[in-house]
């Protein structure tokens, strides 16, 4: 079957929750078994003593990234129908400082939050709170904000795209840029961290992990082709997505419905 | 009480197995940002509803006909508290405590919390999205915006850490 399945009319909203629960489910049993409920271990990142939140990142985006551009050259997923977040460059800079400044001194980031509330840490739930009144703020002030909050609007920008690459040799790229930082951090880990709690993991089994990376890497930098991932949909089939703030607010009353023949809508779509 | 705590490369290939699952099956990532947001919109529109649906921000969410709370990131974040609970529950690491460092009292560390909170979910609101739904997604997408968002998220945090030293250290 090819995906995504929800765009492409296998199910509809309410099941599609129920998928949300599932991932969700398996979401938080990852960062739980990892370690993230745990305010010190996350910080620890910023102190050179433990990169777990780098090494579980990268390893994620690495798979996730290998993953798609295999699933789109197998037929197995549709890329011009996975919603791609738009770029807007300068809310999303600042967004991403302040975020920072935010982790360092809470202790978590949002979804991280989530596991330490339920695994009894009160300043988990503080830290949840604190989120909430972070979003009743911006939404207040958001008539102030707005112009900043559209600024630097490029559209949906990839990588292959601004760097004018083959979206296989970007893969390529990631792949080496996370194994370099892997290695990067294991070295100042040895020099900061507590070497009891850090993670133990046989050099050779690394070594081949990291060939197997690269390999696979390679065989998308030379057999991806680039017209796959150039694919735009043939009708623009979702127009909710495209604007999801400003449009969708004027026109509250009747939404319209997307002219294609599938009979279910996506009302609306967000980055997070 | 078991720190003993799974191989981070191991999570991470886990973690995005789950992620290509949630883009195969719904053709978007995942993220939680979002959903504490609904949250507070909705129970804003208990106290203030007029004020609340009338809101240039928070409008967006009620325009569907739906509750704010019938959407996708929020039945995902609960799945997440779902999981995480479960999981500390086998290795039996649910214990009722403030996480912080030897050097901090319990009132400022849940202090900073709050603040560190208040601050994640502005940026979070202005860069749409956090950790998970803009860079872990994003990255994943090769979108551009979200590798310069989660390079400005350790950024941001590295050129801070050591104001926060005592909090943690």
């Amino acid at each position: 079957m090819m995906g995504p399945l929800y765009k492409l009319g296998w199910f509809d909203f309410a099941y599609s929750l129920q998928i949300a629960g599932l991932v969700g489910f398996l979401f938080g049993f990852v960062l739980e078994r990892a370690g993230f409920g745990d305010a010190r271990k996350l910080t620890a990142i910023f102190y050179l003593r433990d990169f777990a939140v780098l090494k579980v990142m990268f390893t994620a985006i690495v798979v996730c990234v290998l993953g798609l551009l295999y699933f789109s050259l197998f037929g197995w997923i549709d890329l011009s129908r996975v919603y791609i977040l738009p770029t807007y460059i300068w809310p999303q800079i600042a967004g991403g400082l302040i975020l920072g400044v935010g982790f360092v001194m809470g202790g978590y980031c949002p979804t991280t939050s989530i596991v330490a509330t339920v695994s009894g840490k009160l300043d988990g739930l503080i830290f949840i709170v604190g989120m909430g009144l972070g979003s009743i703020i911006f939404a207040e002030l958001f008539p102030l904000l707005r112009g900043f909050y559209e600024a630097g609007s490029m559209g949906t920008v990839r990588l292959p795209d601004f760097l004018n690459l083959r979206p296989g040799v970007v893969a390529l790229l990631v792949c080496f840029m996370a194994l370099c930082a892997f290695s990067a951090a294991e070295r100042v880990e040895l020099v900061f961290g507590n070497p009891d709690e850090l993670p133990k993991g046989s050099r050779k089994l690394k070594i081949s992990a990291s060939g197997v990376l690269i390999f696979l890497g390679l065989i998308l930098a030379v057999g991806y082709p680039k017209a796959l991932y150039e694919q735009k949909p043939v009708t623009a089939p979702f127009p909710s997505e495209e604007k999801e703030s400003i449009t969708l607010q004027q026109n509250v009353a009747p939404v319209e419905k997307p002219k294609t023949s599938h009979s279910f809508k996506i009302v609306e779509d967000e980055g997070c | 009480m078991s720190k003993r705590y799974t191989n981070p490369y191991v999570i991470g290939v886990f973690l995005g197995l789950v992620l290509l699952f949630a883009f195969y099956t719904m053709g978007r990532g995942v993220g939680s940002s979002a959903s504490f947001s609904r949250i507070s919109a909705f129970g804003m529109a208990l106290v203030a509803p007029e004020h609340t649906q009338t809101n240039a921000y928070f409008s967006r969410y009620f325009g569907s006909g739906r509750s704010p709370l019938m959407a996708w990131l929020v039945f995902l974040s609960l799945g997440a508290g779902l999981g995480a609970l479960f999981s500390a529950f086998i290795s039996n690491r649910i214990k009722g405590e403030v996480v912080r460092g030897p050097a901090i009292g319990v009132s400022a560390r849940l202090w900073l919390a709050l603040g560190g909170g208040i601050l994640s979910g502005f940026a979070a609101r202005l860069a749409r999205g956090c950790t998970s739904g803009q860079a872990l997604t994003g990255a994943s997408e090769l979108a551009l915006g979200s590798w310069v968002f989660m390079f400005c998220i350790f950024g941001g945090a590295y050129a801070t850490a050591y104001f926060f030293r005592k909090e943690w250290l």
